[in-house]
């Protein structure tokens, strides 16, 4: 397709035109989303300030003085990095193991790990605060978040992991046990810079869905280990009229995390396969 | 033998880890399910403490099952599920192929393309259903109100004033009701995960035969038709895993339903189980050990698709 269409000079124009028309769409409620947290919440809803209005800063003021911006984003930090990190520790020899040396097994017990993913949080919520509220005293703890989060983000990561080692070469592996390399060595000095960049996905990807994990982070915390989900849950319910302050958390809340992704997009483009390439 | 234990031991935290995850939390719900157990209750005080003593055997699936809202919900959950597939992968194949050449501005244009994917989905829901959707204060209401004004405006205008005058006013679409919430979900969810099937796409393009192409393309064939007889057979496989991670995240929407529809009927199951988690709590785990098993039938359903070839 991209042939013919480079043989005619109107597609040569009409399709990057598109492309462009279809981003710009795209994009536009994020753009809307920072252009109205600059607005106030009075200007916010008046149609004659709809695209001409005073900047402010006052949201973010008083989003950082008023609901303590920077403890809840500190917890999405810590809560997001160590369970990303956690999986990984986990995941890595997990993947490593069901990629190199496969059993017969091997392939129910990734289904089986993928459809835990499946089962409905809501299922298991009452059990969970009970457990952990009344029988484990871990609620609201970072610790409980970054189990959950590790959990639930465990089989996509073994899943990615599994089909970025399965492009490895065998061989190269096998090489390595003939030398006497240990397994350890095997993994830190073989495998995982061989599959540098599809960790580097996989952790990426981990990332963004610990950070934007909205049901447990919300449920499971009151104050100590609340993340930038609850900041969200606790202002979102005055509709209507604080366009303005809802804006500005809210762009708060996304703007690390998609300029995070901005910055890694290559690494995304080229790492996001879940083995879908042969 | 002996050289399976290492294997083992290395999978081991990873199964032990997810088997406890699974187990202990569902263990508790099974047991909640045939148990009358509620959180408040002023006539039997006793039902609210979990007791072996409140059995109730089959009763709370007994009354799930009945309950009206029940087979709505599962309804409505497909609905949402399949329809927001057939928009995603539709529309990720279109811009995966559009963008999938080189012509100035590419690298901006992915950026721009992929951001959704990353917004929070309590952060979509909001930024959806009030600033864009909102029938008065939203970009919809105001879009509509424009054109109206419009039309008002050229009605005073001879010869063409008379068309326009039989123009109706307009309405905006409110997305608060229980049907177009609905599509408010699909809308919003869309939008998010279309980058996601875009991204995964584009990588299966550019691993595409091109020579393949060219000797179609010397035979004449028609863009559209190399289109459908080699780009789609190409993608089949990137598209059956955009359908089951898709899925996997979709049945158990969650948050996305909660702020658009907030009761106006909208349901799918997970959000019918956290309205009964709000007081019967046996009702809510009979609800949620139905929607383990949907979800079962499901994941063995696309599992098996996709697992099929993963192993090769």
């Amino acid at each position: 397709m991209a042939a013919v269409a480079q043989t005619t000079p109107l597609s040569r124009v009409l399709w990057p035109t598109l492309a462009w028309i279809i981003a710009l769409i795209f994009f536009f409620p994020i753009f809307w989303l920072v252009f109205t947290s600059f607005k106030t919440d009075a200007d916010a809803v008046k149609p004659e300030h709809l695209l001409f209005f005073t900047p402010t800063l006052e949201n973010y003021a008083n989003m950082t003085e008023n609901y303590d911006y920077w403890r809840f984003a500190i917890n999405s930090v810590i809560t997001s990095t160590f369970a990303t990190g956690f999986a990984l520790v986990v995941g890595v020899p997990a993947a490593y193991a069901m990629a190199f040396d496969p059993s017969r097994h091997t392939k129910d017990i990734l289904v089986w790990m993928l459809s835990t993913k499946m089962l409905p949080a809501a299922a298991v919520l009452y059990p969970m605060t009970f457990l952990t509220k009344n029988m484990l005293g871990l609620f609201d703890t970072h610790f409980l978040i970054i189990v959950v989060l590790c959990l639930i983000n465990l089989p996509i990561v073994i899943w990615m992991l599994f089909t970025y080692f399965k492009e490895i070469p065998k061989d190269i592996i096998e090489a390595g046990k003939m030398d006497g390399v240990s397994t350890w060595g095997e993994i830190k000095d073989i495998l995982i810079p061989l599959a540098w960049g599809g960790i580097a996905s996989t952790a990426l990807l981990t990332f963004i869905f610990c950070w934007n994990e909205a049901y447990w982070t919300v449920r499971l915390t009151t104050i100590d280990a609340a993340t930038l989900s609850k900041l969200i849950e606790g202002n979102r319910a005055p509709e209507g009229l604080f366009f303005g302050r809802l804006s500005a958390v809210s762009t708060a809340a996304v703007g690390p995390i998609v300029v995070l992704g901005w910055f890694c997009q290559k690494q995304l483009v080229q790492g996001l396969t879940f083995g879908a390439v042969k | 033998m002996a050289n399976r234990t290492l294997p083992r031991l290395l999978q081991a935290p990873a199964v032990l880890m997810l088997l406890m995850w699974m187990l202990v939390p569902l263990g508790m719900t099974l047991f909640f399910s045939f148990i009358r157990y509620v959180l408040n209750s002023l006539r039997r005080p006793e039902w609210t403490t979990p007791s072996i003593e409140n059995w109730r055997g089959l009763g709370n699936y007994k009354y799930v099952l009945e309950a009206k809202d029940f087979w709505f919900a599962i309804q409505n959950s497909v609905f949402i599920v399949v329809s927001i597939l057939i928009f995603t992968v539709v529309f990720g194949l279109l811009i995966a192929v559009l963008v999938n050449r080189s012509f100035p501005g590419r690298g901006i244009v992915r950026v721009l393309l992929i951001s959704p994917f990353f917004v929070m989905p309590a952060v979509n829901a909001v930024l959806w259903i009030n600033m864009i959707l909102d029938p008065v204060l939203g970009l919809n209401g105001l879009a509509v109100a424009g054109i109206n004004d419009l039309v008002v405006g050229l009605r005073e205008f001879p010869l063409i004033g008379q068309f326009f005058s039989m123009w109706p006013e307009l309405k905006p679409m409110s997305f608060r009701a229980s049907q177009t919430s609905a599509y408010a979900v699909i809308m919003m969810v869309t939008w998010q995960w279309t980058p996601f099937a875009v991204l995964i796409f584009m990588t299966s393009l550019q691993s595409e035969d091109e020579s393949q192409k060219e000797a179609a393309m010397l035979d004449g064939a028609s863009a559209w038709s190399q289109f459908i007889n080699l780009t789609v057979p190409h993608l089949a496989r990137p598209i059956a895993i955009v359908v089951m991670i898709q899925s996997i995240f979709h049945l158990s929407l969650y948050a996305e339903i909660e702020i658009v529809s907030r009761g106006n009927g909208n349901k799918n199951l997970p959000y019918l189980i956290g309205e009964f988690t709000s007081n019967n709590i046996g009702a809510a785990s009979a609800t949620g050990i139905f929607a383990v098993i949907l979800a079962n039938i499901i994941a063995i359903f696309l599992l098996r698709m996709v697992g099929k070839s993963l192993m090769d």
